[in-house]
């Protein structure tokens, strides 16, 4: 055939195409975890691609040793397990009666709650009922706001419409109500759902910056997002971080890149640790949302 | 559609029946609908702050009627006059680099029929998605740094001069569009991966007899079977011309290029939530709003002219 050979030319750019498009996308965070292993002549002359140069974990210990951002983490983590289970109960709550045809005065309900994904009252409105409640600078201000998100509401009301009645009908005979179905025979059906609408969650409250910066402001509360934002910006807080290389003089200096990168590596790899079950998930969760929903 | 035929009861008595017969599934919608109504619904009553001379002391009800005077004052403000222009720049922009990116993107990846490689392009170029943008603002800022990035380190060694992306004007609304085209692109695949996966195949081989080449089938059987998920995502696009995420921005802008980087969302945070001029932020707010709204609907008509079809 004539067009095989413009086929294959095809396919291999095709490829080659691709790949250099991948390894774009994954170079800046290459790079980033290479300076954060790097000797400081070597980052402040800017020469580290992918590879540490000079090699050291110097920078790792000292960050470790006098950063807040071990704090940080603790508090992240503490914010969005609660967070998360907050979402959860009240998303479940939301979507398993709403799954159901035959529930009166379902349809106004769902028109309140649709409403809210094309009109929000915004940053000011929002920010001004917090704080009316007495919920500023407490964590309450991260997990009531956005308690419930209509997005993954649906997700899951759609997931729910599909388990079979005749399950739900059985046991309903046998005397359980509503309460012992959702418990013993819906949610135990639904792991799958459920766990990619705990992800969207959980990576939402880990990611959070803006609410945090608006609502919290006690240093000691601060998450991870705001800890990181403040040492790559606010060069006070660095120096008492570097300060600890300064006091043990077995440890060779660092630069401060490496300490931006170290703590920026630190902050990534939990999410990194979930992304196999997050990807598969998330891509569900997508297809659900945006076909069905 | 959501009601059942009583089952031969009256209609009152059928009611009473499916009260009590669901009143589990009532008592889950308590905690919901109160939710909805606090932190949704109250806070667009706030908007009546827009109207106000808002003062803590006074409240939404106790505060001085003022009726336009705030979105007056919005209009005569240059500072306002350029944020509203940077937001549309940066949203036109961003748009035209990088509204076909994920389009492009998705119809290479379903040319590859190596599975393994297909994989592996997919799990890499969905991880930004996954990252907050204070790391991966943290990591441009880094990477573009004009001493220690290897950005600068090979452009000084090809051209002998260094440049200072994030503090130049003139930079600063590329590095702010491509770096939303790295965060985001990939993950955008998806949707029309699945637009695509839905197209019949016999169109393909039908094209293929025809003596077709691989271009000719994007263009003409790849590209009209995805134009409505395109539309539908463009509509979506053209709505939101006036908001612009908080975070991206804020992680990128300095002062240097407060003159460029200041939008409507960073704008209202810093003279609003640091400010506290609540009345005129929240007036920005409900201008923002209603031209959004009439953004998406005036995009569903042009959508409806031109395709057939939109969203509703």
């Amino acid at each position: 055939m004539t067009a095989g050979s413009g086929e294959r030319a095809f396919y291999a750019a095709n490829y080659v195409l691709l790949a250099v498009i991948t390894v774009t996308t994954v170079f800046p965070f290459l790079n980033t975890v290479a300076v954060s292993f790097s000797g400081e002549r070597a980052v402040l002359s800017g020469e580290v691609a992918v590879l540490p140069v000079e090699p050291t974990v110097d920078t790792y210990r000292s960050v470790m040793k006098r950063s807040p951002i071990l704090v940080a983490l603790r508090n992240t983590a503490f914010v969005t397990v609660v967070g998360t289970l907050v979402n959860m109960i009240l998303t479940v709550l939301a979507a398993y009666p709403l799954s159901k045809q035959r529930l009166r005065g379902r349809s106004a309900i769902l028109v309140l709650i649709t409403f809210t994904m094309l009109f929000g009252a915004g940053m000011i409105p929002d920010y001004l009922l917090v704080r009316s409640l007495g919920l500023v600078n407490t964590y309450w201000a991260l997990w009531l706001p956005g308690a419930v998100s209509t997005f993954n509401m649906i997700v899951l009301k759609t997931f729910f419409s599909g388990i079979p009645e005749s399950l739900e009908d059985s046991a309903m005979i046998d005397g359980a109500n509503d309460l012992r179905i959702l418990l013993r025979i819906v949610l135990p059906l639904s792991l799958p759902a459920l766990a990619t609408v705990a992800l969207f969650y959980a990576v939402s409250h880990w990611n959070s910056y803006m609410n945090v910066l608006i609502y919290i402001t006690s240093t000691a509360k601060y998450t991870l997002q705001m800890r990181l934002r403040q040492l790559l910006f606010d060069s006070s807080m660095m120096a008492s971080i570097t300060g600890t290389i300064q006091d043990s003089q077995d440890a060779q200096s660092v630069a401060q890149e490496s300490i931006k990168a170290a703590s920026i590596v630190i902050a990534t790899v939990p999410i990194l640790l979930v992304y196999p079950f997050l990807q598969k998930y998330f891509v569900k969760g997508v297809m659900i949302g945006s076909i069905k929903g | 559609m959501a009601h059942h035929p009583g089952n031969g009861l009256s209609p009152r008595s059928s009611l009473v029946a499916a009260l009590r017969r669901d009143r589990y599934l009532y008592l889950f919608l308590v905690p919901v609908v109160f939710y909805y109504l606090v932190f949704r619904y109250v806070p667009m009553g706030g908007l009546a702050i827009a109207f106000e001379d808002y003062r803590m002391s006074t409240g939404v009800w106790g505060s001085p009627w003022v009726g336009l005077a705030h979105f007056r004052k919005l209009f005569q403000s240059r500072e306002f006059l350029n944020v509203l222009w940077n937001t549309v720049f940066l949203n036109v922009y961003g748009l035209i680099a990088g509204f076909p990116v994920p389009i492009i993107l998705a119809i290479l990846l379903n040319e590859v029929h190596n599975l393994p490689f297909k994989k592996t392009v997919q799990v890499l170029i969905y991880l930004p998605h996954f990252i907050s943008w204070v790391i991966l603002g943290g990591i441009v800022i880094n990477l573009l740094s004009p001493n220690t990035g290897i950005v600068n380190h090979v452009l000084k060694a090809v051209t002998g001069r260094t440049v200072f992306f994030l503090g130049d004007s003139a930079w600063w609304p590329t590095v702010y569009v491509f770096s939303g085209i790295w965060a985001s692109a990939g993950w955008g695949t998806i949707v029309y991966l699945a637009a695509i996966t839905c197209i019949d195949p016999q169109l393909y081989e039908a094209a293929v007899i025809d003596g077709a080449g691989k271009l000719r089938q994007v263009l003409s059987i790849t590209l009209p079977c995805i134009a409505p998920t395109i539309m539908i995502i463009l509509i979506l696009r053209l709505g939101n011309m006036l908001s612009i995420g908080f975070e991206q921005v804020f992680m990128l802008q300095n002062v240097a290029v407060r003159g460029v980087s200041e939008v409507i969302s960073t704008y209202v945070y810093r003279i609003g939530i640091e400010g506290f001029r609540y009345s005129y932020t929240t007036a920005l707010g409900v201008f923002q709003s209603i031209v959004g709204f009439a953004m998406v609907l005036g995009a569903n008509a042009l959508s409806r002219r031109i395709t057939g079809g939109g969203i509703w």
